[in-house]
């Protein structure tokens, strides 16, 4: 669809056993760039993500990073190529270390260097030692973005992140996701409008499984603009 | 959905019972007769386990716990206090409902996994239990006997294999038709539900726990009763009929006959029973051509042998006669 | 009742939970991450137990005879999961159930195909009679203690101290998460497998000189391994351990009291912890499917 794209979305379609829940899809994610979806609960938001990611298995269409298709590709290897999913149940290893965490973060790609996640997310550093079950909600978030980040992956899919999370939080990622952009694209889904009008380059509303609104440009991602799809 | 085709559907299952009925009757005609009686109790045996997978969701690789109890209830009053089978049968029933009734309220507390497991490991200690710990009065590996100790009973006596036949002919069909009609009842659709969602049966104000336990209850009861059939037919019952290689039979037949549908467990009996005897008797080997068999039918997609003939049954003997019922059938 | 008697009791269940605790492992591990209840393990368990009595008949070594039972239970495990697990871990664990169950069946019809329907002898590698607190107790048992002690001390560094380890724990939490991470799962399941399939190996040919090798042997031991397993709680490697000890002293302590007490207590004593926890002593019970 479009050359310059970093990640292409092309008629992708998904069903749960009988029921579709994704109808023809397409999107596109320029390169050092944040793209928001938003829409109501259950519009598809989350399978969406999880489809590009190889979670679900698309009944039609085609997802590509680059020239590398991804359809088909089970989980661990699209993370490999680069394109890392965040879930949004904010899950970490609970019975692991925060290092431990971050260990396996590494794992995949063989980058141990911890230096981007300890400039974002400097509280991390003293939490090393510290089993994951024990953090907050926010040390949580921080932990599951900082283990996708590491080896420097192309997309991140970012499910809900600031969903639960207190104000100051919230402030703190939205400067990570700005720094983030400028090495690699961003896909988030987000019920947090102020904040996807702050971030986003373009947004994609999603209702009942389809793409109902495309808004890109400064005057169009306002949130009045997006509030109707909400 | 109106009432005509509802009527005309619980017809065909009642139809399709007979039917079954029929053909095992048909088989007798051919067929030796201890085959025939050994499909007809395995059948029995089977459709409790079949009714707890299918319907409660419920796993149970202890099966042949139940059909132990079943058959030593009535081995142990036939070769100990009284002469009647049909008695013994009775306490079979009895003790079956007793077990059950004394285990259900933990094991249906169990998560679906934990329930199988349990039930499997019930099976071996009810096995070591008849061949070690009660070996005084189960007489151990050696068994009871009393085929001599029943007295002929009157109208229908079941000391006679053939009348043991009719009489066996006409449980099965009893305990088919009671399994039929429970599909249909509120109970029946309170068990499917539990499967489904216990949570939201529970907002309903049904409680899961009573559920389970009523639908543990008939299952075991009815597995004892087999047991029991098992114990007058042979006149003999030992430790073999639990042991630890056998506990999965009946989840066998079913998967051979195709979980979920009417006729699997009566399909599922003749063929295990039939390769069973086929195989040892070729062979000795039944184990290495039924299991690989089990791992091919699973991977298969677990349909099983009637799961699959099923549809290709219905295309040949109703597509010329009826092929514009059919297509109505469809589209409902 | 006497001490020194009372002592070897003791050291006989710890012998008996070790074996028990080297198979109970494997299992748990396997429903831990893979969400698959295994019986096939029976299967490697008589596996080892037929190689290291052909093997150690063959050469006369039994240590020659272990290491062939380990590599023979590997490498069958390793191509069972390629076979014929690789497409059943998406399912429920009613189907994993039935599958492995076929997978055993089938194993011990193969078994005795080769090696015939009787049980066979396997000589003890040797009798000698170590002195502990002034009682005699048999040196093979107190090898067959130390081993056990030994793997799980290794699966302990394997799962704190390795990546792949630790890998597997994180996956007994959350599958989908390992996934995400870029970790290739698949090998993580085929390893955790293979690991569990040699264990059962193991278990199986330390087991060979203490009892006579016959082809339904994994079906004896098949109640009491999946009581451990349950009374530990599926997916605990701390649960199993403890389990282990308790239905070991409780088989060789009760067939002190009264012999055929050794098989049916464990069963009543794991009757009475799931009526207090219906997932087994260290069982999570947000483990669900």
């Amino acid at each position: 669809m479009n050359a310059a794209a970093l990640l292409s979305v092309n008629g992708l379609s998904a069903s749960y056993g009988s029921a579709k829940v994704l109808f023809d899809i397409s999107l596109a994610v320029a390169p050092r760039s944040i793209v928001a979806c938003v829409g109501r609960n259950g519009a598809g938001k989350t399978t969406l993500l999880k489809t590009i990611a190889g979670f679900i298995k698309p009944t039609a269409g085609t997802v590509t990073a680059g020239d590398r298709t991804l359809i088909g590709l089970p989980p661990y290897d699209v993370a490999r190529l680069g394109v890392k999913y965040v879930p949004q149940d904010k899950k970490v290893f609970s019975d692991l270390t925060v290092r431990e965490n971050l260990e396996l973060g590494s794992y995949a790609t063989r980058d141990y260097n911890w230096d981007p996640v300890t400039t974002y997310f400097p509280k991390l550093k003293v939490l090393m030692d510290r089993k994951a079950g024990y953090l907050s909600g926010g040390e949580r978030q921080m932990l599951m973005i900082g283990r996708a980040i590491l080896g420097s992956p192309q997309v991140l899919l970012v499910d809900e992140p600031t969903e639960g999370l207190a104000p100051s939080i919230v402030a703190h990622l939205k400067n990570v996701f700005r720094e983030l952009s400028k090495t690699a694209a961003l896909v988030i889904v987000e019920q947090n409008l102020p904040l996807v009008c702050a971030i986003a380059d373009k947004v994609y509303a999603l209702s009942d499984g389809a793409i109902v609104a495309t808004l890109s440009g400064s005057d169009e991602i306002r949130v009045d603009q997006c509030e109707r799809f909400l | 959905m109106n009432r005509g085709p509802t009527l005309r559907k619980a017809w065909a299952w009642w139809w399709g019972i007979l039917l079954a009925f029929m053909l095992i009757a048909g088989m007798r005609l051919v067929l030796p007769l201890p085959f025939v009686n050994e499909i007809l109790i395995f059948s029995i045996y089977a459709i409790g386990c079949s009714f707890l997978l299918g319907k409660v969701g419920f796993i149970s690789f202890g099966q042949p716990a139940y059909l132990a109890v079943g058959a030593y209830a009535t081995a142990f009053y036939l070769f100990y206090f009284g002469t009647n089978p049909y008695i013994g049968i009775l306490w079979g029933l009895a003790a079956g409902c007793a077990a059950a009734l004394l285990v259900g309220p933990l094991f249906v507390r169990l998560r679906s996994d934990y329930f199988a497991l349990v039930n499997l490991a019930l099976a071996v200690i009810v096995f070591y239990l008849m061949q070690k710990v009660l070996a005084p009065i189960t007489k151990g590996d050696n068994g009871l006997w009393f085929l001599t100790n029943m007295t002929s009973t009157p109208v229908l006596d079941i000391t006679q294999p053939q009348q043991f036949f009719i009489f066996a002919f006409l449980v099965g069909l009893v305990v088919w038709a009671f399994y039929k009609y429970l599909d249909d009842t509120i109970f029946g659709a309170c068990c499917l539900a539990t499967k489904i969602n216990e949570d939201k049966l529970q907002f309903l104000g049904y409680s899961n726990f009573r559920i389970r336990l009523a639908a543990f209850v008939i299952a075991n009861t009815t597995t004892a009763l087999a047991g029991s059939l098992y114990a007058v037919y042979l006149g003999a019952v030992s430790p073999e009929i639990t042991a630890p290689s056998r506990t999965a039979d009946p989840v066998i037949v079913i998967l051979l006959g195709g979980v979920g549908t009417l006729y699997g467990p009566i399909v599922g009996s003749v063929a295990y029973t039939g390769m069973k005897d086929v195989i040892s008797k070729l062979i000795g080997n039944w184990e290495m051509v039924i299991g690989p068999l089990l791992v091919i039918i699973m991977l298969a997609g677990e349909k099983g042998i009637w799961g699959t003939l099923e549809p290709w049954l219905k295309n040949v003997l109703f597509r010329r006669r009826n092929t514009a019922a059919d297509d109505r059938d469809e589209a409902r | 009742m006497d001490t020194s008697l009372l002592f070897s009791g003791f050291i006989f269940g710890l012998s008996i939970g070790s074996i028990y605790f080297l198979m109970a492992i494997g299992l748990s591990l396997c429903f831990g991450l893979m969400r698959v209840i295994s019986l096939d393990q029976l299967l490697y368990y008589s596996v080892g137990a037929y190689i290291a009595y052909s093997v150690s008949l063959a050469t006369g070594s039994f240590g020659l005879g272990l290491i062939a039972a380990v590599a023979v239970g590997g490498v069958v495990s390793l191509a069972i999961e390629r076979m014929v697990f690789r497409r059943i871990y998406e399912r429920d664990l009613t189907f994993s159930m039935i599958t492995s169950f076929g997978v055993l069946l089938g194993g011990v019809g193969v078994i005795k195909f080769f090696w015939g329907l009787v049980p066979r002898p396997v000589p003890l590698p040797f009798s000698a009679q170590v002195d502990l607190l002034g009682t005699d107790v048999p040196a093979y048992r107190l090898l067959v203690v130390a081993v056990a002690a030994a793997v799980y001390i290794g699966i302990w560094l394997f799962l704190n101290r390795t990546v792949t380890g630790k890998a597997i724990r994180a996956g007994i939490e959350s599958v989908e998460h390992v996934e995400g991470l870029g970790i290739n799962v698949a090998r993580l399941f085929t390893t955790t497998f293979v690991i569990a399939g040699t264990l059962s190996a193991l278990a199986g040919a330390l087991h060979a000189p203490l009892i006579m090798v016959d082809p339904h042997m994994g079906l004896e031991v098949l109640a009491f391994v999946f009581m451990v397993v349950i009374i530990g709680g599926l997916g605990s490697i701390k649960g199993t351990l403890v389990s282990a000890f308790i239905v070991g002293q409780v088989v060789s302590i009760g067939s002190l009291i009264y012999a055929p007490l050794a098989q049916v207590a464990p069963f009543v004593i794991m009757l009475l912890i799931l009526l207090v926890k219906p997932t087994g002593l260290y069982g999570s019970a947000l483990l669900k499917k």
